[in-house]
Formats: C-alpha cells, sequence, structure tokens
C-alpha cells in the first residue's frame, strides 16, 4: 500500500514538473505576444486587419431559429456562390452575452471581421474605435441602395457615412391587444389618447388589467415612455438634447412621465410591475391567460405570438400609438428600428468587398423570402406586396407612412445615458421617482457623456 | 552541544524553505498567470479614460479613483453588499450547522435527507431566477397565494425597493445554505470518534456532547465558514444579475454588478476596472481584519 | 433511573421536533427542483397560459428527445473532460499549498496565505480581458484546454483557504510520532496528511466542482465554436433575441444537474469516511 502510495507521488509529481515548466514556457511567451496584440489593436484602428487568410469571421446573434435560420441560408448562399476566393464562418452568440464578447474581443484586437449589431450607441462607440469601415462606396455600387428603405439606411449610418447593413426585421412600437375582448365590450381602435384611456377604463371595470408589462427588464416600460414622449412633442426635443442642445427635461418628457405615473395609480399595469420578468415571458403570459388586454411592446412580438400559438394569434390586433389631442406632434412618427440586425465590417480591400457581398446575400430575394416566411420584415421597399399577414401588413403601412423612425432610445443613446434613463424610468413605474427628477437624473448622464466626449 | 543543535535547527528550517518552496511551486506560477497579472491590468487600466475598445487611452491619473470615492452608486452597492454579507453568515451558518448535525446524529439513514438538502447548490441560477420570479410574482406567485390563505393581500416582493434586496437574499441563502452543510459534515468526522464514545460512557446525553464538546470543537471550521460567506457575499454576482438585474432603480446594485455594467454595457472599462480595483481592496481589507481579529481572540 | 426516563421523554421530543423542522426543510430545498423538472415536460404555450406551478397535461418526452438528439452529447462530453482534468489537478495544487501553510512554521508562511486569500475577492469578470489576450496568444483561445487554467486558479484561493483550516485540525501528535520513526515531510505529506485531509479534499471537490460544472463566464469568452462548447451555454440554442424556450431550456438544465447528483451520492460518502479511512488509529 506504501509503496504504492510511493509510486503515485513520484508519478504526480513528475506529471507536476511538466506540467508547471510547460506554463512557465507559455507565461514567458505570453507576455511578448500580449504585446503584439496589443500592436495589432492599433493596427486594428488604422483600418483593418492586415490578417491575409481567406476566412471572414461572423459574429451574430443567430443562436435560435428562426434568426438561426435565416442568417444560416444567407451565409451558405454566399459561400456556394461567391467568386471572391473567400469563405464566411458565422459564430452565433447568445443575445444577452454578445455585447460583452464583442468587448472583450475588441479590447484585445481580436475583433471579427464582419458582426451585427443593433445599431445605435454601442454601433457609434465601436466605430469611434476604429472597427467598423464605412462601406459608402460599395454601397453606392450595389443594387441594395435602392432596395433598402431610406430609414433604413439612415439608421445604419453614422457622421454621414454608411457603416451598418440592416437586414432582419422592421419593428415598431405598437399595440397589440386582444380582438375578443374588444369585441365583448364593444371596444374599438383607438384614434386618439382619450379613446386609449377610455378602452383602459372599461377593461380596468370588468376586471381585466389594461396592459400586459413585465418591467422588471427596464426597457419593456421604456416603450410607453418613448411613444407618450414622441406623440406629446414629436422626436426634436430628444434630437436635440442627445446633440447637446436642448435637455431631457423637456416639457414632452415629463407630460410621458407624469401619464405613466397617473396609469400606475389607476391600476392600467399589472400589480408589481417592476418584478415581472420579461425574460421569463411573465408579459405575454397575462395575455394568453387573458386577464389582460393589450401589450405595448416591439411589432416582433407577432413572430412571439405566432410561435408560441398559432391559434392564440389569431385573436390579436394592432394599432400603433394614438394621437393626442391638443398636440402639435406628427402622429405618424414611429419608434422602432428599421432592420434590427446591422452588420458592420472591420476589415479592408478584397476581403471588405467579400464581406458586404456576403451581407447583400442576407438582402437577397432566395434569402428575403426565408426571412418573410418565418414572419419577420425585411427592411426594403416593396416588401409590403410579398406580405400576407394582416398585422405585419398594417406593420409595414405605418413604418412606410412614417416621416420619421426613432430607434429605441436604449438602443440609440450612448449606453451610459440609456442606463440611467431605463433606471430611473423603472423608478417612475415604481412611484419611487417623480418625472422630473428621473429626467434630470438622465441629463446628468448626458452631460457627463458630452463633457467626456468633448475633450 | 548549544552549538550544535542550533546547527541543527537552522539545517531544518533550511529544509523546511525547501520543500515548502516545492510545495508552493505550482500555485505560485498559476496565481501569477492567472491572477496577478490581471489585477495588476486592473490597476493600470483604472488610471486611464477608456471605453474599452479603443486603442486611443488617456491617461487621467487618479481621476477615476477620486471618482469611485465620490460615487453614491458604487457607496449604495457596498452597503448592499454588507447587508448581503451580514444576513448571508446570521441565515446560512446557522441553517448549515443545523443540517449538518442532524445529519451527523442521524447518521447513514438520513442520507436521502442530505442528497436532497443539496440540490439547490446544484441548480444553475438561469434556473433558480426563473422559478423565483414566478414563484414570487405580485399576482399569482406562490407567496400571494400563500398570504391569501390567510386573509392577506398580494405582495410586491422584488419589485419594491425596501424588500427587493431581502427578499434576494432569501434566494441566496437557500441556495448556498447547503454548501454550509456538507462543509460542516467534513468538520464534524474530523472530530475523532473516541471523544463521542467518551462523552457518551461519561454519560453526556446527544445535547451536552454537541454544546459542550462538539461545538467548540467547531469553532475554527465556523470562521472559516464566516470569511467564505463573508467573501462569497462581497462579490456576489449571479442571481441578482439574473432576478432583478440591480432594480428596481439601484436597490440591488451590487458591486459586482455595478462593475460589470460600467466596464461591459456602458463602455466604461477604465472606471469598471476602478471599481474592480476597489472591490478588491476593500474585500480583501474586510477579510483580512477580520481574520485577524477572529485568530487574534483565539490565542487570548 | 427516573432521570434517564426523563431524558429518554425529552430527547424524543427533540427528535420530534427535529425531524419536523429537517422535513420542512426538505421542502423548502426540494420544490424548486421539482418545479424545473415538471415544467421540462410541458409544451410552451402550456406552461404560459396554465402557469407555471400547475402539473403538466402529459408528459412531454419530445423537450427531452429533442435535447438529446441535438449537441448535447457533445457538450456533455467536454464538460467531462474539463471537469476531471481540472478537479484533479486543482485539489493536487491546493493540498500542496496548504500542506505548508498549515502544518510548517516560516516566515513567509502567514504572507503568502494572506495573498492567497485576499485573491478569493477578485472578481471574475475583470480577468476576463487578460485572460483572453493570453489564451489567444497560447493558441488555446477556441478549445476547451483554454477553460482548465483559469478553473483551477479562480478555484485555488478558496481551496487553499479551506484546507489549510482542514489540514490545521490534524493533530500534532501523528506529525511527530512520524518524525521520530525518520519520515521525510514530502513522504509525510502522501502517507499521512493526505489522506486525513479526505473530508476537506471531498468538500472541495463538491464545491468546485459544482462550479466548474456550471461555469458561465469563461466558457463562452474562451470558446466559440459549438463543438467546442460545455454545457451551460447549451441554453444558447433555446434562447432567442426575443424569446426563449423555457420548457426546453428546463429540460437542458433537468440534464446537466443529474449527473451532478449523483457525483454527490458517490462523493458524500468520503465525507463520512474521512477520519477513520486514514492511519489515524496506530
Amino acid at each position: 500500500m506504501k509503496k504504492r502510495m510511493k509510486k503515485l507521488a513520484a508519478l504526480s509529481m513528475a506529471v507536476l514538473m511538466a506540467a508547471s515548466l510547460a506554463a512557465c514556457g507559455s507565461s514567458g511567451g505570453d507576455s511578448s505576444t500580449g504585446e503584439t496584440a496589443e500592436g495589432a489593436a492599433t493596427e486594428n484602428a488604422g483600418g483593418g486587419s492586415g490578417d491575409e487568410s481567406k476566412e471572414i469571421v461572423y459574429w451574430n446573434i443567430a443562436t435560435e431559429s428562426p434568426d438561426k435560420d435565416i442568417v444560416q441560408a444567407a451565409v451558405d448562399k454566399f459561400n456556394a456562390e461567391t467568386e471572391s476566393g473567400y469563405t464566411v464562418t458565422s459564430i452565433p452568440t447568445q443575445n444577452d452575452t454578445y455585447k460583452e464578447k464583442l468587448v472583450v474581443a475588441m479590447s484585445s484586437g481580436e475583433c471579427p471581421d464582419m458582426y451585427s449589431s443593433w445599431s445605435g450607441g454601442p454601433m457609434f462607440e465601436y466605430i469611434d474605435s476604429g472597427f467598423a469601415q464605412p462601406v459608402d462606396d460599395l454601397f453606392n455600387a450595389s443594387e441594395i441602395k435602392d432596395k433598402l428603405m431610406e430609414a433604413a439606411i439612415a439608421q445604419g449610418t453614422y457622421n454621414d457615412h454608411i457603416y451598418g447593413i440592416p437586414y432582419l426585421n422592421v419593428s415598431l412600437a405598437g399595440i397589440f391587444y386582444n380582438k375578443e375582448m374588444f369585441d365583448q365590450y364593444g371596444l374599438t381602435e383607438p384614434e386618439t389618447l382619450a379613446d386609449l384611456e377610455n378602452i383602459c377604463a372599461t377593461l380596468k371595470e370588468n376586471g381585466i388589467t389594461p396592459f400586459a408589462l413585465a418591467n422588471g427588464s427596464k426597457w419593456t416600460g421604456s416603450m410607453y415612455f418613448m411613444s407618450l414622449a414622441a406623440r406629446y412633442g414629436g422626436l426634436e426635443p430628444f434630437q436635440n438634447a442627445v446633440a447637446g442642445e436642448g435637455k431631457f427635461t423637456d416639457e414632452c418628457f415629463i407630460q410621458a412621465g407624469e401619464k405613466i405615473q397617473e396609469w400606475v395609480n389607476a391600476g392600467y399595469f399589472p400589480e408589481g410591475v417592476n418584478s415581472l420578468s420579461e425574460d421569463d415571458g411573465q408579459a405575454k403570459q397575462l395575455m394568453y391567460q387573458e386577464t389582460a388586454g393589450m401589450l405595448l411592446c416591439g411589432s416582433w412580438y407577432t413572430g412571439t405570438f405566432a410561435s408560441d400559438s398559432e391559434e392564440f394569434y389569431q385573436k390579436i390586433g394592432w394599432f400603433p400609438f394614438p394621437a393626442i389631442e391638443g398636440s402639435d406632434a406628427d402622429p405618424l412618427i414611429q419608434i422602432g428600428t428599421v432592420g434590427d440586425q446591422f452588420i458592420s465590417f472591420n476589415c479592408t480591400g478584397d476581403k471588405l468587398a467579400a464581406a458586404f457581398e456576403c451581407a447583400e446575400d442576407h438582402l437577397s430575394d432566395d434569402v428575403m423570402k426565408v426571412t418573410i416566411e418565418k414572419g419577420k420584415i425585411p427592411p426594403v421597399n416593396g416588401v409590403d406586396a410579398q406580405l400576407t399577414d394582416p398585422i405585419t401588413k398594417e406593420i409595414i403601412e405605418a413604418a412606410n407612412n412614417a416621416p420619421e423612425i426613432q430607434l429605441w432610445y436604449d438602443q440609440y443613446l450612448p449606453p451610459a445615458v440609456a442606463t440611467a434613463h431605463l433606471d430611473g424610468l423603472q423608478e417612475v413605474f415604481g412611484l419611487t421617482k417623480t418625472p422630473q427628477e428621473a429626467q434630470e437624473s438622465m441629463q446628468a448622464a448626458m452631460d457627463e457623456y458630452l463633457s467626456t466626449k468633448a475633450e | 552541544m548549544k552549538e550544535k543543535s542550533i546547527s541543527l535547527l537552522e539545517l531544518r528550517q533550511r529544509n523546511t524553505r525547501k520543500v515548502a518552496a516545492l510545495f508552493l511551486a505550482p500555485i505560485t506560477i498559476l496565481m501569477v498567470v492567472y491572477i496577478f497579472y490581471p489585477i495588476v491590468d486592473t490597476f493600470i487600466t483604472s488610471g486611464y479614460q477608456w471605453n474599452g475598445i479603443s486603442a486611443a487611452k488617456k491617461f487621467i491619473g487618479l481621476g477615476n479613483w477620486t471618482k469611485l470615492l465620490k460615487d453614491m452608486n458604487f457607496w449604495i452597492a457596498f452597503k448592499n453588499n454588507v447587508v448581503i454579507m451580514i444576513l448571508s453568515i446570521c441565515i446560512q451558518i446557522p441553517i448549515g450547522l443545523a443540517l449538518a448535525t442532524f445529519l451527523d446524529f442521524g447518521g447513514k439513514k438520513l442520507t436521502i435527507f442530505k442528497v436532497i438538502w443539496f440540490i439547490p447548490l446544484l441548480m444553475s441560477s438561469v434556473a433558480i431566477g426563473f422559478l423565483f420570479t414566478y414563484a414570487l410574482a405580485t399576482n399569482g406567485g406562490l407567496v400571494s397565494t400563500i398570504s391569501g390563505w390567510f386573509g392577506g393581500g398580494n405582495i410586491d416582493l422584488l419589485g419594491n425597493p425596501k424588500t427587493a434586496l431581502l427578499t434576494v437574499i432569501l434566494v441566496i441563502c437557500w441556495q448556498f445554505t447547503p454548501f454550509y452543510m456538507v462543509y460542516f459534515m467534513a468538520a464534524f468526522t474530523n472530530i475523532p470518534y473516541d471523544v463521542f464514545e467518551a462523552a457518551r460512557i461519561d454519560g453526556a446525553t446527544r445535547g451536552q456532547y454537541f454544546w459542550k464538546i462538539a461545538l467548540p470543537l467547531l469553532v475554527p471550521s465556523m470562521k472559516s465558514a464566516a470569511i467564505l460567506s463573508m467573501v462569497g457575499s462581497l462579490k456576489y454576482f449571479d442571481l441578482i444579475y439574473v432576478m432583478t438585474g440591480g432594480g428596481p432603480g439601484t436597490s440591488t446594485e451590487l458591486m459586482a454588478t455595478y462593475m460589470y455594467k460600467q466596464s461591459f454595457k456602458t463602455f466604461n472599462m477604465g472606471y469598471g476596472s476602478t471599481v474592480a480595483g476597489g472591490m478588491f481592496l476593500l474585500i480583501s481589507m474586510v477579510s483580512l481584519i477580520t481574520m485577524k481579529l477572529l485568530n487574534g481572540k483565539k490565542e487570548d | 433511573m427516573d432521570s434517564y426516563k426523563k431524558n429518554k421523554r425529552k430527547s424524543i421530543i427533540a427528535w420530534v421536533i427535529a425531524f419536523a423542522l429537517a422535513i420542512f426543510w426538505l421542502v423548502v430545498s426540494f420544490m424548486p427542483f421539482v418545479f424545473m423538472v415538471l415544467n421540462s415536460f410541458k409544451e410552451k404555450f402550456e406552461m404560459l397560459t396554465k402557469g407555471v406551478f400547475q402539473l403538466p397535461d402529459k408528459l412531454q418526452w419530445s423537450n427531452y428527445i429533442e435535447v438529446l438528439t441535438g449537441g448535447f452529447g457533445n457538450y456533455f462530453k467536454n464538460s467531462v473532460i474539463v471537469l476531471a482534468i481540472s478537479l484533479i489537478l486543482l485539489l493536487f495544487i491546493a493540498a500542496c499549498a496548504s500542506y505548508p501553510l498549515a502544518r510548517f512554521k516560516f516566515k513567509l508562511a502567514d504572507p503568502i496565505y494572506a495573498l492567497i486569500v485576499a485573491c478569493m475577492s477578485i472578481p471574475v469578470h475583470i480577468t476576463l480581458i487578460p485572460v483572453f489576450k493570453m489564451s489567444k496568444a497560447t493558441g488555446l483561445y477556441d478549445s476547451i484546454w483554454a477553460l482548465i487554467g483559469p478553473y483551477i486558479a479562480f478555484a485555488v484561493p478558496i481551496s487553499v483557504f479551506i484546507l489549510t483550516s482542514f489540514m490545521k485540525e490534524i493533530p500534532r501528535e501523528i506529525e511527530e510520532s512520524a518524525e521520530i520513526d525518520g519520515c521525510g515531510k514530502i513522504q509525510m505529506f502522501f502517507s499521512m496528511i493526505l489522506p486525513l485531509a479526505k473530508p476537506g479534499l471531498a468538500t472541495l471537490a463538491i464545491y468546485n466542482g459544482v462550479n466548474m460544472w456550471n461555469e458561465f463566464s469563461f466558457a463562452y469568452t474562451l470558446t466559440q465554436s459549438a463543438q467546442n462548447r460545455t454545457l451551460p451555454l447549451a441554453i444558447w440554442e433555446f434562447q432567442g433575441q426575443y424569446s426563449m424556450n423555457t420548457p426546453m431550456i428546463m429540460a437542458v438544465l433537468t440534464l446537466t444537474l443529474l449527473p451532478m447528483i449523483i457525483m454527490f451520492i458517490i462523493f458524500q460518502d468520503k465525507l463520512v469516511k474521512g477520519m477513520t479511512a486514514g492511519a489515524v488509529k496506530g
């Protein structure tokens, strides 16, 4: 027994020594290669990786279908048909961890050749840090120039250059409602905010929660705020505040916050609204259990409803957020994303051209057919003709009629400001902060951001 | 005579140092590569204003550190961590000890208890977060339903800034108590069986054995357990991030979630590193001081 | 005799109360697990309409079939390899380090111990970028081997802390008598200390095993292709941008949990045997 123990000990010591020697070697190597990695980062920032490999690495968030099917179809098409000599490898990463993974990779100078993002604040940050190339020339020479909706191109543009190619979905903030429930209580789609509030009052009287909202996730409540603010004051106050020429304490924001608190007090939101989790499906659950009548959220919800239950989806109707009486704001303005996912490029020369070709494939007729089949609306002109689903048709109509479509605040704003907005607004819903206080903290975050940018 | 013994002692000490160095070599390599290097890196980064990805970093000296000292959100997070720490120690360790004692007295027949009690520690935070958000839902959740049986109204635990932290702490305790159970079970086996036998022969009841003999022998383990629980709660991240994301507002924000958001969500890597550095300093200080205090008492 | 009876009655009452509390805690511990399993048998829409705490209409084995026919086997294999190697190396390295810290008298013992304890407070996320750079530089990136180093390194401080306190409890006489027999320090470690530290090692194996099995941050930062992922990343396939297939995720999590429960049933025996198995009696 003892002898065996000794042998074992000797053996394990030997293994350990070898392991530690190996570790020594590699750790010695680390410090030097670490520096080269940093060198590469600077090079990257200068413009594109000097990597000569014929593989294009493409990061995206398409881990689950339908997104997975769409991206895969595009990548397969590219790999099968391209004459560029490059191949694209798609690396899907789950949404929650995707942004972090990108930050880690970029910070180590290992940014993928092409990657998708939601555009807005984070994309601007990637661009400012040199991890995205403008593709104006390629874009102007390509056929997607005329294909893509103007609003879609606008959301992929930064400092007058095109950096992001949108492909996935047009999604607007709008109100889904239970048609059967509306029929039962003699309700019709509202034209004005007063109509909407009458609907709420009727539903409430009948023991039904007017709005299904799970605000533990914070961004869900922002849908209400953005819609109200846009109807009260249009988009100008927001755009001015972002540019540093106005303030987030503008009247329209305060009014939006006050209206939300009025609704909270009237019981128009579920009890414990700040504890419900959107990720865990607690908002749609209220719709499915038919204890709530309406749900204001991004119109990707059509896909969610349809995939959860085709039968339930038949009961669903949709209308854009109604106008507010006495406000000059254009009620056709919409809040939403025209594209959802935007592909950015971190490579140059032939590689960039090949990567761009792959992005174009996302918008090719074959792939778009898949996209539409899966209940999404690719952000291209004339897509309405191909749509059959009545709700998606209404959505694209609203998008086409919109003079302007503002990207979600939490996506568009610099992330630090977006966080301040979401945290403050959640407390507005919880009645622990006044709208004024919440907007002041949002403005403070904006001021700080602007001051660091100005330096 | 004396001379010889000194040299012998020296020889032994030298030998001891050699063997110690041998035994400590692997851990040293590992820690230098994976822990010390990142710590140094963190402290260096904390001197910069940096978004985390850009090649352009701006050196601002102690700018981030002065900001940290004045940052109310960080200190609220620290306070929340301290609350978790105190409650964790007060809840997890006594329950863990009670469970372990029960199992130790009961012997093999109670294996089924042991296995089931252990399950919470094995479950992933995703599943725990999901099930508890439903169990704690204000309308139709388990807690509200039970409150309804007794004529109470619905209870909003997670959405109320006053109760959110407390609620999450209870879930955390639920998750980690089994660890202390296992820990104390191992500690019980370290008490030689003869001690128990001797006590029984002297006519001590189980209760007396526990309070008079076992408990004092377990004191060192309890001290270590307290430190483990302390460090664990000061850097806690998982479940809070899954369940509340730091909300409502900032009522459940922790140092780790704050650091994570600054570093990876809001492109403030420089400041995020400062928060991490501050965390490291605070936790090390608190745990080393506590250890000094606990061990100091032992020597008296 | 009377007092004996009284004691007996008292002890019965004590046991009854203890049992009642024990069963209460049993329910509290077990319920979430039960609901996790129950929900893994539901259909997605059913779970949302009927609520999470209802019994499933019928057992939907299809969830499990879909999970098992996907990449699960491969993830499982990766997780087992990473866990086995990391755990063995970890226990050995931690035991090696704890031995001199607990049993030797030398000047640096206290500072080294304090340093290691301080390292327990490192938040994992802050090391992601340096560790990512290192794995890229060493070519380990996107392989399961990249995970082993950080897994061990982050488990080592807490392990040394626990093991050192365990080893300190081993009676000094055992060592002294062995030393008189002419047993060297290295030999002593393998023949005496290591066997005696078994309960401590078993605790560590359980605790660290669970952590490594469920580890998420390094797993997603250091691997990218599907064939190199570990189990905690398996839920990705059922979690989309705006919706997640919760019953399927619960099925994945249940399947992930089962091997751990089995491991625990095996290992917990080691916890009990600890002291008696060693050469203590001699």
